[in-house]
């Protein structure tokens, strides 16, 4: 799969089953599945060790977030220990339930950060900055520059920390960095001032017009006003139905107003990324098991995934529906191909 | 310039609100603990607010960058600063230490919020773009690193006001800054965190504790975590700081005239 | 057809017009050089043609452009960006994006242009330059001379009417930079375009040129065919030089035109005495010195020897070596082998004992200056290998580099001479014994080089050990005692001049090329009775 909107889809997906859900079974199928997937990625993509730190990563966070849970939270039913009360904050009683709380919520950070570690080496660099809408040119273009700058600051660094070595600069104390970050700081900007001679003597150039629309920033506060209003609205219980208008309309808010400025800038690209087959296969399924998953959680149709160690410890429940959806995120690795 | 000014203001108060609810709604809003559907969506609710924060706050500042000069200043500066977050990474200093506060702070201190802003966001953006690693709490990361420039461009009217221009007093009020939000910077990357991680419904079980009792809570895990850090963190800034200001500053002052020179012709015979 | 008449122009916060009265007239498909010391205005100059001179830059200009059909005062530069293209001095700078491909793009994407024409445009820019096969290379890998190509199709790619370029050539190495002419000026005839380039080494450019135009220090332009204008030149590249100084008319423009006057037959064969060398122990001596970076064999078991009081060039082609011995001299690189210095092991004397009798000047001399002014960058180094001098004995210093009047002048604001003469100021302060200069010569004039010389001549005479690498092999041949060439890592040659730029046919001088057999490779050497 290769297209970058359909890994964004993906990420999407997977990362909202990640975070709704707090049942072990389905949180442990998902784990497995992003761990293949990223294995056989990284084999192929790059020559680092992959596993391994994701692992050692995961640990740390199930570590952690256990650690926390359990000392600072004191609700359940089955008793440890007990601490005297009078500890400043951990005083109470430690109970196994906070524990396994605390479990499932590092395995969930951790699938989070493994799952975005697959979407970094799913996508290159280029392919990520060629995602951002035509509106923010002048920040791709800015960020582009960083980009293709950046090895050679790199390099410049290194010679002009040699040259100063040479000189005699014992390189100890923070001030005698100064002689290594002012001239690479003066002679970044002097190569800023050629880059953009460059840049205008090849048309590129101030569009005020183009760039600054009223009408993109007053809808996007709107939206973010209307997302906002209808979180909280769903937070004091008011039907899910009209916060999802709000959710909608300013969804539609955001993409109408996106297109319109979008529209206005003169700007064309070279680059087109065209959609195989497996990207569109992959995609379309994707976004069905991510909304049949919110439509059976939000009319309570799927009690498995309410699963909450709290108060008392039990098995969780699994229903085959759920089992399928959270293997759904494994759809990549069936169009991967040796390439 | 006077309505675009005001506009600008206006976003800006709306976003810090938007923003500081969100991060803060842990504490106040109740019904935010309870277990189930509404618990589980809260960290995705956050970081989509913050997404749609970001978006806003790029659009506004890149009126800042429509000249290209300003572009090429901004991508060099930022490509510095990617350099610098490596070092955080190699440097065998105590952790927590961070030299990216340095440019982001000078950029809105020199330049403008809009350019702080971008520095801070960008700086964030590019680093993890390099380094392979966009991770879910990138967001978080540029939004306050944006904060964190754009708030420096208000250090500006205040020592202009008492003439401590190329003044000591300068170089300390810049160097205090950094400290106050070397600690500032810690205490709202737990905030994103924090929703993440120690997220527990223990609320519903026993009474309904007050905001007093969750603030309590928070600076607990604070102190247990990454009080040590953000310590650190400001030392290193006010060293540095100390150290650096002065120069750097005669240097962009120099740039400045280069940069913002604008052209206006006239016939000289 | 380019028209300029009776421009005058001054850059802002100054008060002298840095072009002053100039009119030129360019038909088209013609290639003209502009040629004039450092900071005469040739840059300003081209950039008028484009726009960029007044509204990049700002200031006060007078007078009418005409660039085929356009006012660039008055258009702008986005509108003259379609009708001209330009290059600029640094290859670096120059570029946006990573790939070749992209980068060229670049205009066409302002322009808003099509995606489908975009790709046509792109791919028949690549085909008439010949430059297919670079399409999806990242461009820092590229060597400078092949970014330079990048850099032009990326001017070409919109089909400009004129191209202009700033110094091309004077950050590349001679066997790339004359490759690069040659390119340039097949552009002509190929595309038709109109071209307008500056240059410092004007002898690779002059038989090409249909136009000469010289800018003198104070603003005036003087333009004609190259040989008219030549006559009045004084900084001029050897060949016009001797011509001028035997005689020949009209002047020649390549060594092939120059008349077979067989002149040794007729006067005394006087051969360049190679001079004493102290051949005793040297300054500086390797044994089975061998480099190995990232599993290939940089330098392989070199023998080198550096001795007092002369004047010794390092030349060797792009990845030949030179950077790398230097530095594994330096300890700036593992290296396997001996190094000895002093007589003494290098390793055992430690790397602050080293440098404390080294002075070192990198090719870019701007990596060393960041201070407020330039007593004070003498003073940093005197700090760092903590010896104490009062104020008037660093003026006094100074005095040697005619750097005494601009002793509280911000460095990076002097002309490129004094920079390099502060460069050197600043490295040499402590009174090493040992100096290390790493291409000197980059992108100077005339008389910059020509100061350089008696600087290192007098260093010579105190007795010092100088290396120079360099590409320049006329500057070389002026100043060395003694020449190695470096060949792939290993030593092809270490002996005279009169050897080194006589009998290998890559370096060979231009005097060395006029008059073969004579063993004359400086214009210097060859007797003028007249």
């Amino acid at each position: 799969m290769r297209h970058s909107k359909a890994w964004i889809i993906w990420l999407v997906v997977t990362t909202v089953l990640l975070l709704t859900t707090r049942n072990p079974v389905y949180l442990f199928i998902i784990l497995g599945v992003v761990l293949t997937l990223g294995t056989l990625m990284a084999k192929q993509k790059t020559q680092q060790p992959w596993l391994k730190p994701n692992l050692r990563f995961l640990v740390t966070m199930l570590v952690l977030s256990a650690l926390i849970n359990t000392l600072f939270t004191h609700v359940g039913e089955s008793v440890l220990f007990t601490l005297p009360d009078q500890w400043l904050l951990i005083g109470g009683d430690i109970t196994l339930e906070s524990l396994v709380y605390g479990l499932i919520n590092g395995l969930v950070i951790g699938a989070l950060y493994i799952t975005f570690n697959i979407f970094n080496l799913a996508l290159s660099i280029k392919q990520i900055t060629r995602l951002i809408p035509n509106v923010f040119h002048p920040i791709v273009i800015t960020m582009t520059i960083s980009l293709t700058f950046f090895p050679s600051i790199q390099r410049r660094a290194r010679e002009i920390k040699e040259a100063q070595l040479i000189r005699g600069n014992p390189m100890k104390r923070i001030s005698d960095w100064l002689p290594l970050l002012l001239p690479l700081l003066i002679t970044s900007l002097e190569k800023a001032f050629l880059l953009s001679e460059s840049m205008t003597a090849r048309g590129f150039h101030n569009q005020r017009d183009q760039f600054s629309n009223r009408f993109l920033a007053i809808s996007l506060i709107f939206a973010t006003f209307f997302i906002f209003s209808g979180w909280i609205l769903r937070l004091y219980a008011y039907p899910f139905l009209i916060s999802f208008s709000f959710y909608l309309l300013s969804g539609g808010f955001i993409v109408f107003a996106l297109f319109y400025a979008n529209r206005k800038v003169n700007i064309t690209h070279y680059h087109r990324e065209t959609w195989s087959w497996e990207d569109v296969l992959s995609s379309i399924l994707l976004v069905a098991a991510g909304a049949t998953w919110i439509t059976l959680l939000t009319t309570g149709n799927l009690p498995s995934t309410a699963y909450t160690p709290l108060p008392k410890l039990l098995l969780p429940k699994i229903q085959f529906q759920g089992v399928l959806i959270f293997f759904s995120p494994m759809l990549p690795l069936l169009f991967h191909h040796h390439d | 310039m006077k309505p675009n000014l005001l506009r600008s203001l206006l976003i800006d108060l709306v976003i810090v609100i938007l923003g500081c609810l969100s991060l803060l709604a842990p504490f106040i809003f109740q019904q935010a603990r309870f277990p189930g559907f509404s618990q589980s969506t809260f960290p995705i609710m956050v970081s989509l607010i913050i997404v749609l924060c970001l978006l806003i706050l790029f659009f506004e500042s890149q009126t800042a960058l429509l000249d290209g000069k300003m572009i090429a200043l901004l991508g060099v500066l930022i490509a510095i600063n990617a350099g610098l977050r490596f070092l955080e990474n190699a440097i065998p200093g105590p952790a927590g230490f961070s030299p990216i506060f340095f440019f982001i702070i000078l950029s809105g201190y020199f330049f403008s919020s809009r350019v702080g802003f971008l520095m801070g966001a960008l700086t964030m953006l590019i680093s993890a773009l390099i380094t392979g690693g966009i991770g879910p709490w990138l967001p978080g990361q540029m939004i306050t690193a944006g904060w964190l420039g754009q708030s420096s461009a208000l250090l500006r009217p205040l020592i202009n006001k008492f003439g401590w221009k190329e003044k000591p007093m300068e170089v300390v009020l810049l160097a205090g800054f950094s400290a106050i939000w070397g600690m500032i910077y810690g205490v709202v990357m737990n905030l994103w965190f924090w929703p993440f991680l120690a997220f527990t419904p223990d609320l519903a079980w026993s009474q309904s504790l007050s905001l007093l009792d969750n603030i309590q809570r928070y600076l607990a895990y604070y102190l247990a975590t990454s009080v040590l850090w953000d310590v650190t963190r400001s030392i290193g800034n006010l060293v540095i700081f100390a150290v650096m200001t002065k120069p750097v500053i005669k240097i962009l002052s120099r740039f400045q005239r280069r940069f913002t020179f604008k052209y206006s012709p006239k016939v000289d015979a | 057809m380019i028209n300029i008449s009776h421009l005058f122009y001054q850059y802002p916060n100054t008060d002298n017009d840095v072009l002053k009265d100039v009119s030129l007239t360019i038909s088209p498909g013609t290639l003209t050089l502009i040629s004039g010391p450092s900071g005469s205005g040739k840059s300003t100059l081209l950039r008028c043609i484009n726009g960029l001179v007044p509204h990049f830059s700002g200031g006060l200009i007078a007078g009418e452009i005409d660039v085929f059909g356009s006012n660039p005062i008055i258009d702008g530069t986005k509108e003259m960006s379609r009708k001209v293209g330009m290059v600029f001095q640094e290859p670096e700078t120059q570029f946006v994006y990573d790939i070749v491909e992209d980068e060229i793009a670049f205009s066409l994407e302002n322009f808003g242009i099509p995606r489908k024409i975009m790709h046509q445009q792109v791919s028949t820019v690549l085909k008439n330059l010949g430059l297919c096969h670079f399409r999806q290379r990242k461009i820092h890998t590229l060597s400078g001379g092949e970014k330079q190509k990048i850099a032009i199709a990326s001017a070409l790619v919109h089909h400009p009417k004129v191209l202009i370029l700033d110094e091309p050539t004077s950050q590349l190495d001679p066997i790339a930079a004359a490759n690069m002419l040659d390119f340039i000026a097949s552009l002509k005839s190929k595309l038709g375009l109109t071209i307008l380039i500056t240059e410092h080494r004007l002898e690779r450019l002059l038989p090409y040129a249909d136009l000469l135009a010289d800018l003198s220090p104070d603003g005036r332009l003087e333009s004609g065919s190259p040989e008219e204008i030549l006559m009045h030149m004084d900084q001029v590249p050897p060949i016009i030089s001797i011509a001028k100084q035997i005689g020949v008319k009209p002047l020649p423009l390549k060594i092939e035109d120059f008349p077979n006057l067989e002149l040794h037959r007729e006067l005394n064969i006087i051969q360049k005495d190679p001079g004493e060398i102290n051949t005793q122990t040297p300054v500086i001596s390797t044994q089975n010195l061998t480099v190995n970076i990232n599993m290939t064999k940089i330098l392989d078991h070199i023998d080198f020897r550096l001795y007092e009081g002369e004047i010794h060039t390092l030349i060797g082609k792009n990845g030949a070596g030179k950077t790398t011995l230097l530095r594994s001299m330096m300890g700036l690189t593992p290296y396997e082998g001996r190094i000895q210095i002093f007589s003494h092991d290098a390793d055992e004397l430690g790397f602050r004992k080293v440098i404390q009798n080294l002075a070192y000047l990198p090719q870019n001399p701007n990596d060393l200056l960041f201070a407020e002014s330039v007593l004070v960058e003498m003073q940093i180094t005197l700090r760092n290998h903590q010896i104490h001098r009062e104020i008037s004995e660093i003026q006094g210093f100074l005095a040697r580099f005619g750097l005494e009047e601009v002793s509280e002048r911000y460095p990076r604001d002097l002309s490129v001479g004094e920079r390099q003469r502060t460069a050197l100021a600043a490295i040499t302060i402590h009174e090493p014994e040992i100096i290390f200069l790493d291409e000197p010569t980059r992108g100077m004039d005339y008389e910059a080089k020509n100061t350089l010389k008696d600087q290192l001549i007098e260093w010579r005479d105190q007795k010092k050990a100088i290396l120079v690498v360099t590409h320049d092999v006329e500057f070389a041949a002026l100043i060395a005692d003694r020449v190695t060439i470096l060949d792939k890592g290993e030593i092809l040659f270490t002996g005279s001049p009169k050897t080194a730029f006589t009998q290998f046919s890559e370096f060979q001088t231009q005097t060395a090329a006029l008059f073969p057999e004579t063993g004359w490779f400086t214009p210097d050497d060859i007797p003028f009775s007249k």
